[in-house]
C-alpha cells in the first residue's frame, strides 16, 4: 500500500506532473525576471507577488483561448505533436535521480534514454513546423533540425564525459560518485561549459534561437499554433528548461543526494543552472545559422574531444 | 449577475497576460516608433504581462497604426481573422482613428474601423507611449466591468 502511494506521489506530485509543471512555471518567472533585471527593467510585477503568477496566467489564458487548426495543415499530426513532445519531456522528468520512483526506474544506461527523450522535442518542432504547412513553420522546422546537427554531437560528447569519468551509465550512480568526489567538477569543467552551451542551443534560446527568430520567421515551428496547443508547446519548452538543467545538475554538480535533503538541493542546483542560462539569454544576441554551425564544429566539438582525451589520460594514469 | 469561479480565473488570466501584435497598415512610421517606445525599459509594459508577439496566432491584442490603404485593408482583415478569439483591436494614432492627415487621399480608407471592428481609439500624431498604456489600462477596466 505504502509503495503504491509512493509511486502515485512520484507520478503526480514530485517529480511528476504537478511538481514539474509548477517548477517549469517558476523557472519561466525566474528567467523573465533575470532577463528584465539585466535590461534595467523590473519584469512582471502585478500578477501575484512580484509577478510570480505571470507564467501561470499566460498558460491559463492560452488554455482558454480559441484553438485554431489551419485548414491547410495535416490535422492529425498538427494536433497530436504537442502532446508527443509533452509526454517525452514528462517521461524524462521521471528518470531524474530524485524521489521515490528512482528505486524502480533507475537502470544502467538511463542516461542515454534521458538524452534521447530530451532530443525528441526538437524532432517534434521540425514535424510541427512541417505539418502546419506554412512557410514560416517549414523554415523554422528545417532550421531546428540543422541546428540539431550543430550542437547535438558536442553536447552528447560533453554529457558522456562524466559517464566516462565515473565509469557508469546510470544517472543515480554518476551523481552519487561525483558527489563523493567534488574534484570531478574541476576535471570536467570544459565539458560542463560545452554542455551548458549545448543545452541553451537545445532549448532554442538566445543566442541560439535561430529556429524561432521572431524578427525573421515570425515564430518558427510554432507560428500556426494557438490556444491549447500553444499552451502545451509552451509548457513543454519550460519543462525541458527545468529537466535539462536538472540533468546537468545531476551529472555535473553531484546530484541531489538522498532523503529529505533532495528537494532543497534539487532547487538550488537546478536553479543555479537556470540562472546561468538566463544570464546568457540576456547578455547575447542571436547568431546566424552558419555562424552557429561553424562555432559548434570549430570550437565546441574539439573542446569536448579534448575533454574526452583529458579524462582518458586521467583514467590511464589512474588519477581518477 | 455573479460570475462563476472558472470564468473569473479565465478573466484574470486573460487580462493579466495580453500578448500584443503590431501591424502597420500604412502609417508614416511615427506611431510605430512610439509603440516600440512603450516596450522599452523606460515604460516596461512587461510589468503588466504585456508581451510583443510576432505571430497573429499567438496574439490577444492587435495594435494597428496607420490609415489603411487599398493594399493593406485585405491584409489587416486577414491578420484579424487569423487571431484566436477573444481578441481586442486598438487603433493607434490619429490616422488609425480617422485617416488623419491622409484622410481624403485617393487610395486611403478612413481608419482601422473601416476594415475591422475596433475596441479602443488612441489619438495623437504620433501617440505618446503613456497614452497607449493608459488606453490599455482603460480597456482592461472596461472588460472587467462588462
Ligand atoms: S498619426 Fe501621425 S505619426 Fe501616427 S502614423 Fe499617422 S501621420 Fe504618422
Amino acid at each position: 500500500m505504502n509503495e503504491t502511494l509512493q509511486v502515485l506521489f512520484s507520478l503526480f506530485i514530485f517529480p511528476g506532473l504537478f511538481g514539474m509543471v509548477a517548477l517549469a512555471l517558476l523557472a519561466d518567472w525566474v528567467d523573465r525576471k533575470v532577463y528584465a533585471r539585466v535590461q534595467q527593467r523590473v519584469g512582471p510585477m502585478y500578477t501575484g507577488k512580484a509577478g510570480i503568477l505571470q507564467p501561470l496566467a499566460d498558460v491559463i489564458k492560452l488554455l482558454s483561448k480559441e484553438d485554431i487548426t489551419p485548414g491547410e495543415s495535416s490535422k492529425f499530426m498538427f494536433n497530436f505533436l504537442p502532446l508527443a513532445a509533452f509526454a517525452a519531456v514528462m517521461s524524462a522528468a521521471l528518470l531524474l535521480p530524485i524521489g521515490f520512483l528512482n528505486a524502480y526506474n533507475s537502470f544502467p544506461g538511463d542516461l542515454l534514454i534521458m538524452l534521447y527523450l530530451l532530443g525528441l522535442p526538437t524532432i517534434v518542432y521540425f514535424l510541427a513546423g512541417w505539418h502546419s504547412h506554412s512557410y514560416f513553420g517549414i523554415f523554422g522546422g528545417v532550421r531546428a533540425v540543422t541546428q540539431l546537427f550543430a550542437y547535438e554531437v558536442p553536447f552528447l560528447l560533453a554529457v558522456l564525459t562524466p559517464a566516462l569519468l565515473t565509469g557508469s551509465w546510470q544517472l543515480s550512480e554518476i551523481s552519487r560518485l561525483s558527489a563523493s568526489h567534488p574534484l570531478y567538477l574541476l576535471a570536467h569543467l570544459l565539458a560542463f561549459t560545452v554542455a551548458i552551451l549545448g543545452l541553451q542551443a537545445k532549448l532554442e534560446r538566445v543566442p541560439f534561437d535561430i529556429p524561432e527568430a521572431e524578427t525573421e520567421i515570425v515564430g518558427g515551428p510554432t507560428t500556426e499554433y494557438s490556444g491549447r496547443k500553444l499552451a502545451v508547446l509552451h509548457l513543454t519548452h519550460e519543462l525541458m528548461f527545468v529537466v535539462g538543467s536538472a540533468t546537468l545538475a545531476s551529472i555535473f554538480l553531484g546530484g541531489f543526494g538522498s532523503g529529505l535533503w533532495q528537494f532543497p538541493l534539487f532547487l538550488v542546483k537546478t536553479f543555479a543552472i537556470i540562472f546561468i542560462l538566463s544570464l546568457m539569454r540576456a547578455a547575447a544576441a542571436r547568431m546566424r545559422i552558419d555562424q552557429l554551425i561553424e562555432f559548434s564544429w570549430k570550437y565546441l566539438a574539439p573542446m569536448s574531444c579534448l575533454q574526452f582525451l583529458f579524462i582518458i589520460v586521467l583514467k590511464v594514469l589512474e588519477i581518477a | 449577475m455573479k460570475k462563476s469561479v472558472i470564468a473569473r480565473i479565465k478573466e484574470w488570466a486573460r487580462l493579466n497576460s495580453l500578448w500584443v501584435l503590431h501591424f502597420n497598415s500604412g502609417a508614416c512610421n511615427g506611431c510605430d516608433i512610439e509603440i516600440l517606445d512603450a516596450l522599452t525599459p523606460r515604460y516596461d509594459v512587461e510589468r503588466f504581462g504585456i508581451r510583443l508577439k510576432a505571430s497573429p496566432r499567438h496574439a490577444d491584442v492587435l495594435l494597428a497604426s496607420g490609415p489603411v490603404n487599398h493594399q493593406s485593408a485585405a491584409r489587416l482583415k486577414r491578420i484579424y481573422d487569423q487571431m484566436p478569439d477573444p481578441k481586442i483591436v486598438i487603433a493607434v494614432g490619429t490616422c488609425a482613428c480617422s485617416g488623419g492627415v491622409f484622410r481624403g487621399c485617393y487610395n486611403i480608407h478612413s481608419g482601422i474601423d473601416s476594415a475591422v471592428p475596433v475596441d479602443a481609439y488612441i489619438t495623437g500624431c504620433p501617440v505618446k507611449p503613456e497614452a497607449i498604456i493608459d488606453a490599455v489600462a482603460k480597456l482592461i477596466n472596461k472588460v472587467k466591468a462588462a
